[in-house]
Order: structure tokens, then sequence, then C-alpha cells
């Protein structure tokens, strides 16, 4: 039985369908990317996964259902990352990690020592120690997008679901930030699903990688273990012709790098 | 500016206890401590019937007009929202109307204009109920829905009245004043008003989630309907039970938020009581002046007004738009 497994799902606005019977499985410890070209249904995707909009099928999580949670169930289980976070109030940073204990705290219920200690642990991880009592407001995107981050990892979900949660980084912290992820993933046994732009990023740490084409699942590949022809070939259904190689960088670390060949529109 | 909270925790009680006093001791008729302890009977009776509930009213429902709208803004998400964009000043006016014409006694207009405000909010939430999607800004529409409405009972309330003596007692409600306030008028006030103060307080966690997309709150556990609904009925309770004894009071509810805020630089319930005593500090301030200015009492709303309409001109073109 998978970790955590998804059956024939769909969802949209109103009567819109934006995605429609999509079905897959993820292992626990590892990390799963979303891919696909803008309006393929990603963020739907995300969004009816975690409950946030209403959907048809069935998510099920080390086999407990999500449908039907409470939302404070479904916050211990899972930890949403949106694309920007919402939040406009000038708080302290450790006040918004401290944000993601809340399914865990009763409603009256202050975080204590033991939390506060969590906070500044997963601060320290995204690389944002020094910047406690810092206003959330003041901060660079980038550093308000590892802030959201720190929040989801201070709470340890069992499923993260992160909506390109490195779009606002730099293309180091980009790394480091997916490379803390499967990491953590890998030490706690959870899973994640990342939506992602970047197919490179996707290419270099995800251990499955899900297309998404016009609101339904094209495929899935195994970037370990697929040829690049096969990843060629699928991958150029989203972004048009690609051609994929195996380089190392000084370190002699092996990465997949993506070409994408260009053509004059006709 | 000092943004130690300790500091400004009792820099504000300090200015409060200082008015406080001023209010005890100011007015018409002179008091003196000297006079009080040693019994004489005439300040006796002016402190306990007139200047000690007054006093009283002011600091206590200033502090719950400071908590409530800081509560208001955090949760609409809008630096200027008050407690009358779910239309609870305008159903309170409509209610003391309605006590005026038709009732007898300053404890029944007191309760009908309580009754009115929380009719108001009641109607405006039961139609934002009619879209479950609930969003905040469906609460707004119905909000402005109420208000027309409540104004328009208002109107026609207005035109039946008498105009010797009628009309201008509604039209001196609606201008606010701490002005013949008892101690007995006041009794269940002084049960609900702490009770929502305390309440918004022990909240005030889960009112920050609510300041967040709809969605990112869920998925921190907010069961964000629920949530926002009991929150704004604990903030209405507070705030109709201080605007049936005093009638509308402007900018009280706009200016303490805001000025906590801009003290402190963050919305930690510190600053929610920070807000509250700001909010006691304006309103026992006007309430000294209205009676200390002119050779009769005037409106306390002439002097949160004088104070914060400029206010409200410099936060919209100097900054402190964020909530």
């Amino acid at each position: 039985m998978s970790f955590f497994t998804v059956e024939n799902l769909s969802a949209g606005y109103g009567s819109r369908k934006i995605i429609e019977g999509v079905s897959f499985s993820l292992e626990g410890g590892t990390l799963t990317g979303v891919l696909g070209a803008n309006g393929s249904g990603k963020t739907t995707l995300l969004k009816a996964l975690c409950g946030i909009l209403p959907h048809q099928g069935h998510c099920t999580l080390e086999g407990q259902q999500l449908e039907g949670l409470s939302p404070r169930q479904l916050g211990t289980l899972c930890g949403y990352i949106p694309q920007r976070s919402g939040l406009s109030l000038h708080l302290p940073v450790e006040e918004v990690v401290l944000m993601g204990f809340n399914p865990r705290l009763g409603l009256l219920q202050r975080p204590g020592a033991r939390e506060k200690a969590l906070a500044r642990k997963a601060l320290a991880q995204v690389g944002l120690e020094g910047l406690e009592g810092e206003s959330y407001l003041t901060l660079s995107e980038g550093q308000k997008q590892l802030c959201i981050l720190a929040r989801a990892l201070a709470a340890s979900p069992r499923l993260f679901l992160l909506d390109e949660p490195e779009s606002a980084l730099d293309p180091a912290r980009r790394w480091q930030v997916l490379e803390l992820l499967t990491g953590v993933l890998n030490r706690t046994g959870a899973a994640g699903l990342v939506v992602l732009h970047d197919p490179a990023l996707a290419l270099n740490f995800c251990h499955q990688l899900l297309l998404m084409g016009e609101g339904k699942l094209l495929g899935s590949l195994d970037p370990r273990r697929d040829s690049p022809q096969k990843m060629e070939e699928a991958l150029s259904r989203i972004y048009g012709p690609v051609t994929l190689t195996r380089s190392r960088d000084k370190t002699g670390r092996e990465h997949l790098v993506l070409l994408n060949e260009w053509r004059e529109t006709p | 500016m000092p943004r130690h909270k300790g500091f400004l925790a009792a820099a504000a009680l300090t200015a409060l206890a200082v008015l406080a006093a001023a209010s005890l001791f100011v007015g018409k008729y002179p008091l003196t401590l000297s006079g009080i302890l040693s019994g004489e009977e005439m300040q006796v009776r002016v402190f306990w019937t007139l200047r000690f509930s007054r006093t009283l009213l002011g600091v206590v429902g200033g502090f719950c007009l400071g908590v409530t709208g800081f509560v208001f803004q955090t949760v609409f998400r809008n630096p200027l929202a008050s407690p009358d964009i779910i239309g609870v000043a305008s159903g309170a006016s409509a209610g003391a109307a309605f006590g005026i014409l038709f009732l007898s006694g300053a404890a029944a207009v007191t309760l009908a204009s309580f009754g009115g405000a929380l009719g108001a909010v009641v109607l405006c939430l039961a139609l934002a109920r009619l879209d479950p999607s609930g969003k905040n800004s469906t609460i707004l529409l119905s909000g402005i829905a109420v208000h027309a409405l409540a104004q328009t009972v208002l109107m026609a309330l207005k035109l039946t009245a008498d105009p010797e003596k009628q009309l201008a007692s509604i039209e001196y409600w609606i201008m606010g004043s701490l002005n013949g306030v008892s101690l007995s008028s006041m009794g269940p006030a002084l049960f609900i008003i702490p009770l929502s103060c305390l309440g918004l307080c022990l909240l005030h966690r889960q009112t920050l989630l609510l300041a967040l997309e709809e969605s990112e709150a869920r998925m921190l556990g907010a069961a964000v309907g629920r949530l926002r609904l009991g929150i704004l009925l604990l903030a209405t309770l507070g705030v109709a039970a201080t605007i049936s004894l005093t009638g509308l009071i402007s900018f009280v509810g706009l200016l303490a938020p805001h000025a906590a805020r801009l003290l402190t630089r963050d919305n930690r319930t510190g600053t929610l009581l920070l807000s509250g005593l700001l909010g006691g500090c304006i309103l026992t301030g006007a309430d000294l002046l209205a009676r200390s200015l002119g050779p009769t009492e005037l409106p306390v709303s002439l002097f949160t007004s004088l104070l914060g309409a400029p206010f409200l001109l410099w936060l919209v073109f100097k900054g402190g738009r964020e909530v």
C-alpha cells in the first residue's frame, strides 16, 4: 500500500472543470515534482489535494482518507505552502512560523517553549537565523518564501504540498531549499509534492515527476531510472522539443541538463 | 520612538490613570479629594451619581472600542474597517430612535439600541451565510445592505418623531455623549464589555489567522467560517454594549489600533491591549474636553472626529496602510 494515494481526482471552479481523472501515488520519504505548462492545472491539483477546492475522487494518506477531515486534522497531516502568503500584518518572523503549530494547539492554547525552539530550528534550517524578531513585512520576497517554508518544516506534517516554493529565490538558494527538503523527507519519512516551473530542479531533486497537460495527468517519470530519450520524449509534450543531457559539475556531481530547442514560430 | 513594550504599556496606563483622575474631578461642579474623603454630601453625591459612572464608561467603553476596532481591522484585512462595516452603529441608531419614540426611560432606549445593533449584525451575518463560499467580501456587501436598511428605518422613525422633543433626542443620541449615564444603567454593559474584551484577547492568536488568505488559514487548522462568525459576534457584543450607552462615537475604533501599531510595529496581543488603553485615553480625554470647553456640553464625537479626521488623512497620504 502506497504512502499517499490519489484516485480519480477531479476539481475546478464552479461548473468549470480544471483537472479531471487524476490518479497517482507517492512513497514516503520521497519528493515528487509536478511539471506542466501554464494553466495545466498544477496549482488546482494541490488545492484539491489539501481540500481547499471541493473535488471528486479520493485522497488517502497512510490509510486515512483526507476527505471529511476537519481543518485541524487536515492541517496536522498536510503542510501547504502557497506561492505567496496573504499575510499583510506586521508580525515578528518567529510568530509567523509559530502559526504552523496551530492545528496541534487548543483553541486558546499558546505555543510553548518546545514550539518556540522548533520554530527557531526551522528558521535556522532555511537560513533565516537572527531574523526571528524582524517584522515579516520587512523581509524580501525570497525571505518571506523561506519563512513560510520554515513554518511548514517546523510543524512536521506527513505530507508537504508546495506550490512553487522557490519562485522568489536566487538560483543558489533554490538548490539549497530543495536539498533541505529532500533531506527532511528522507529523515522523517514524510512525502512531498512540489509544483515547479524549472524542470532542471525537478529533474535533479525529485524521485518522481508528474506531467500535467490540459488538466490531465499525461504520465510520470523517474529521473533516476528512466533513460534520457524517454524523458526527452515525455517533456517535449509539455515544453516543445527539448534535449536532455547528463553533465558533471566541478565537484563531480552529475546533473541532468535540459536544453530547449529554439524554433521560429511559424 | 521607544518601542519597549513594558514602557509603552506603563506610559499608556499612566496616561489613562491621569485622564481618569481628571475626569473624576474636573467639570462644572469641581470636586476635591479632601471634600470627598471628608464626606461632604454634595461632593460625594456628584462623585457617585455623575462622575464615577461617566469616567468608568469612558475608560471601559474606550478600551472596548480600541480592542474591537483592532479586531475588525484584522478580520477584514482592511485598515479602515470599523464595527459599522457590518451595520453595528446604524442598527444601534435605529434601535435608539425606536426606543425614544415608543418606549419610556433611558434604560429602555439603551436596551433598544443594544437590540438594534445586535439585530443588524445578526441580519448581516445571516445574509452573508447565503453565499456558501463565506468570503469576507460577501459579509462586507451584506453590511452595506443592512446599513442602508437601518438608515431607511431611522429616517422613517425620524419622520414620525415630534420635532420639538423626540427628534432632538434622536439627534443628540446620534451625536454621542457620556452624559447622564448611571451605574445602575451600566450594570449589564459592565458584565458584557469585559467578557467581550477578555474573549477577544484569548482568541487573538485565532484572529491573526483570519488575516491570512482563507485557504492558507484553513490549512493552518482554522475553521474560517465558524471562527470569523464567533469573533465578530463577540466583538459586536462589546461594541453594542458600549454604544447603547454612549451613542455613536466616531473614530476611536479606527484611531486607537493604528496608534498602537505605530508604536509597537506589530500585531501581537500586547498591541491589542495597548489599542484598548489608547481607546480609553481617547474617549476619556474627549469626554473631558466635551464638558469643559463650552458653556454647554458638546458632543464627544466632535473631539474624537477633530483628532480622527486629520489622522485618517495622514494615514492615507503618509503610509501605515498595512493593518
